[in-house]
């Protein structure tokens, strides 16, 4: 059976869910692969979410949250930013392939550009395989 | 805790969900699950039978969480927050999962979708075990308003309140009341005088007694909530004002497009291009003339300028076709004799008496011509010496098929409307989400036009998006109307998703506090410990997520909420994959 990864996405409330219910009631069609949390905002995004995502066996963490500037509550997507930037030197160091994680900006009207990121993201992924964390620490445990 | 004992249902939503997604296939995993009593799918689970379903479910099986998989939780949360209220159940101990907006209506799949419909409810169902009930909190409606925006919406929706015996502060950041309106002549489709409309309006609202009017003056920031919002306002002498408000209506209305930026029409370089905006001035002023003073006898009205056209913006105005038939009319009055042309590109004149200005202005001698907006402008240029006329337009005629040259003595810009360039600014002041055209988005683009995602701010006018003028005012007095409602009741329950430090963790390091966009944060010294202040906090988490200790929790966003949604998804994804 050809890969299926399973991918795990933040969005924040005010700009991504709804840019993402958006291509909903626009009827756009996006690969399946990707698993909705909301948060209120990306600045809730704890990196531990993400490496607990990784480390329980998915194979890509998708974070999106309100264009720069257009934040609901100012300025938390810009704290999101800066984790996320850490987070992926974290990864490299832990041998984990940085694009396995993405942050993208996706406003509460950019339906479209949320299906677009999806895709992409879930051909980037499928190009990457499988996310050997999980069994990794399986058999270190 | 307590053991939990969860009811789950699965939505139909008539076929909406149920053509994509096996719901009785999902039902049927999901009852499997621990913790889980009761799994059911049902047709349309928000309609009255749908949610007395529940409210029976929760006293017979005795169930103390409930998970509803259907529409997206923006629709429907609160609904089912209220049933279980009913059924005595605290409103927090529900989670959804969004089966539609987020997997029926984008997947084309069955197999997949419902495969995705099984990992989000089982997502909902971890993640509800650790809800936790969250008291109400209830505060108190302070009933004055705050209104921005000064135009005939602005200024309509604080008559309104005004007038009911509440107070109003309305803040203009020019020096006169009235906005776009000021610089019509005549409405449309009736040739009513805006004069007439707007000066008694203005009139009214400047010797309201419950109206503060503050002119010259532009909005900051807004803190606060529904009910308590407050602002700081500088007057001209540099002096501090503070205000305190219930709620505010954003009524910044909208501003012209400038042509210059279209190659084609030559705007700022041929005197006698002008702006719609331009052409109403000099029709106030009692006298159609050419910059050089004489009295043109070909009139060309050029459509769309900067509409409807992926390089400068994709919307329609909404409001031109019917100014450029207007225009027609007062210049058949005036210079009965000259040669009208009105370029368009489509025809738009729905709205009451509308049509029928373009009946009668078709009938008056008016030369219509179609040409392609996105593709093909027209192009003006300035006639030869030896012709007839100012300019020359050349178009490509859709209608014929011929590309023809048509003289010009006077050319009118119908430009488009944009949001204004402070709108993002405004828009952070007072919590609100712009669309990707700047304009201002409502809470629910059908059910709820007039309120927006921040409780206790509404929009109204031409900020949300070109308007005509009843369209305005039927907004402000919609958002003045709920605005009185809510003074009426006197109180709102307001979100308790707000932050919380445990003290026993708390290290004392201030990193939350650095973090808080809001300065809700404030070190006790005493204790050295952090403590967020209820009222000041928005519930955005980011303080949440900054604590090195975990010693702040986010109320229904908690570390272990959201980490055991993680592990609802991959466990079952692994399971699957097993299989």
């Amino acid at each position: 059976m050809s890969f299926r990864p399973t991918i795990i996405s933040f969005l924040c409330n005010w700009c991504s869910y709804t840019g993402a219910d958006l291509a909903g009631t626009s009827r756009m069609k996006y690969a399946s692969n990707i698993r909705v949390i909301r948060v209120m905002c990306s600045g809730r995004i704890d990196p531990t979410f993400v490496l607990k995502a990784l480390r329980e066996g998915a194979d890509g963490v998708l974070i999106c949250g309100c264009h720069p500037g257009d934040c609901h509550y100012h300025e938390g997507n810009y704290k999101c930013m800066r984790r996320f930037y850490l987070l992926q030197k974290y990864l490299e160091q832990m041998g984990i392939d940085k694009n396995r994680i993405r942050l993208e900006w996706v406003s509460a009207s950019e339906g479209k550009r949320f299906a677009e990121v999806v895709n992409s993201m879930t051909e980037t992924i499928k190009k990457l395989g499988p996310c050997v964390v999980r069994d990794t620490m399986e058999k270190l445990n | 805790m307590e053991e939990p004992r969860i009811g789950v249902y699965i939505c139909w939503c008539g076929s909406n969900i149920a053509k994509m997604v096996d719901v009785q296939d999902v039902a049927k995993f999901i009852a499997k699950l621990p913790g889980v009593i009761i799994a059911r799918d049902y047709k349309y689970m928000c309609s009255d039978p749908g949610q007395d379903m529940v409210v029976k479910d929760i006293k017979e099986f005795k169930l103390n969480r409930v998970v509803v998989s259907a529409c997206s939780p923006r629709i429907h949360e609160l609904t089912f927050r209220k049933a279980l209220e009913n059924a005595g159940l605290n409103p927090y101990m529900f989670e959804m999962a969004n089966i539609r907006e987020q997997d029926s209506w984008v997947h084309e799949n069955r197999a997949e979708a419902t495969h995705k419909a099984k990992s989000l409810v089982a997502a909902a169902v971890y993640r509800v075990k650790h809800h936790e009930a969250l008291d109400k909190r209830t505060v108190d409606i302070n009933p004055a308003t705050l209104i921005i925006g000064g135009g005939i919406a602005g200024m309509s929706a604080a008559l309104e309140i005004a007038d009911a015996g509440k107070k109003v502060f309305l803040i203009e950041k020019s020096s006169e009341l009235g906005g776009n309106l000021t610089r019509v002549d005549l409405t449309f489709p009736y040739l009513y005088s805006a004069e007439y409309i707007l000066n008694p309006i203005i009139t009214q609202v400047k010797k309201h007694p419950n109206i503060s009017l503050f002119m010259n003056t532009t909005i900051e920031e807004v803190y606060g909530y529904v009910g308590n919002f407050e602002t700081t306002l500088k007057n001209q002498n540099g002096k501090d004002l503070q205000l305190k408000f219930g709620n505010v209506i954003v009524a910044t209305g909208l501003k012209p497009f400038d042509p210059a930026v279209i190659p084609e029409y030559n705007y700022g370089k041929l005197p006698d291009v002008v702006t719609s905006h331009e052409f109403e001035r000099l029709v106030s002023n009692g006298q159609i003339v050419t910059k050089a003073g004489n009295i043109p006898k070909n009139i060309a009205i050029i459509h769309c300028v900067g509409s409807r056209n992926p390089k400068y913006h994709p919307y329609c105005s909404r409001t031109c076709c019917l100014t450029a038939l207007k225009y027609s009319n007062q210049i058949r009055s005036a210079l009965p004799d000259a040669n009208i042309f009105q370029l368009y590109a489509d025809m738009r004149t729905m709205g009451k008496g509308c049509e029928e200005l373009y009946t009668r202005t078709s009938r008056q001698g008016v030369i219509f011509l179609m040409f392609d907006q996105k593709h093909d402008l027209p192009r003006v240029r300035k006639a030869d010496i030896n012709e007839s006329c100012n300019m020359i337009i050349e178009l490509n005629e859709l209608l014929s098929g011929e590309t023809i040259e048509i003289p010009a003595d006077l050319v009118i810009l119908m430009v488009n409307m944009e949001a204004h360039d402070d709108s993002a600014q405004v828009a952070h002041a007072v919590g609100v989400s712009k669309c990707g055209n700047d304009f201002y988005i409502e809470k629910h683009p059908k059910l709820d036009p007039v309120a927006t995602t921040t409780d206790g701010v509404y929009i109204a006018g031409t900020c949300q998006s070109p308007k005509h003028i009843p369209d305005s005012i039927a907004q402000a007095k919609a958002a003045a109307a709920r605005i009185l409602a809510t003074i009426k009741v006197a109180s709102v329950n307001v979100e308790v998703t707000t932050a919380f430090v445990n003290e026993d963790i708390c290290c004392g390091c201030q990193t939350c506090i650095k973090v808080c966009p809001y300065s809700a944060i404030s070190y006790l010294v005493d204790k050295k410990v952090s403590f967020v202040n209820d009222i000041l906090c928005k519930g955005c988490g980011t303080c949440g997520s900054a604590c090195p200790t975990g010693a702040i929790r986010s109320r229904h966003f908690t570390d272990q909420q959201i980490l055991s949604e993680i592990e609802g998804i991959l466990q079952f994804e692994i399971q699957e994959a097993v299989l």
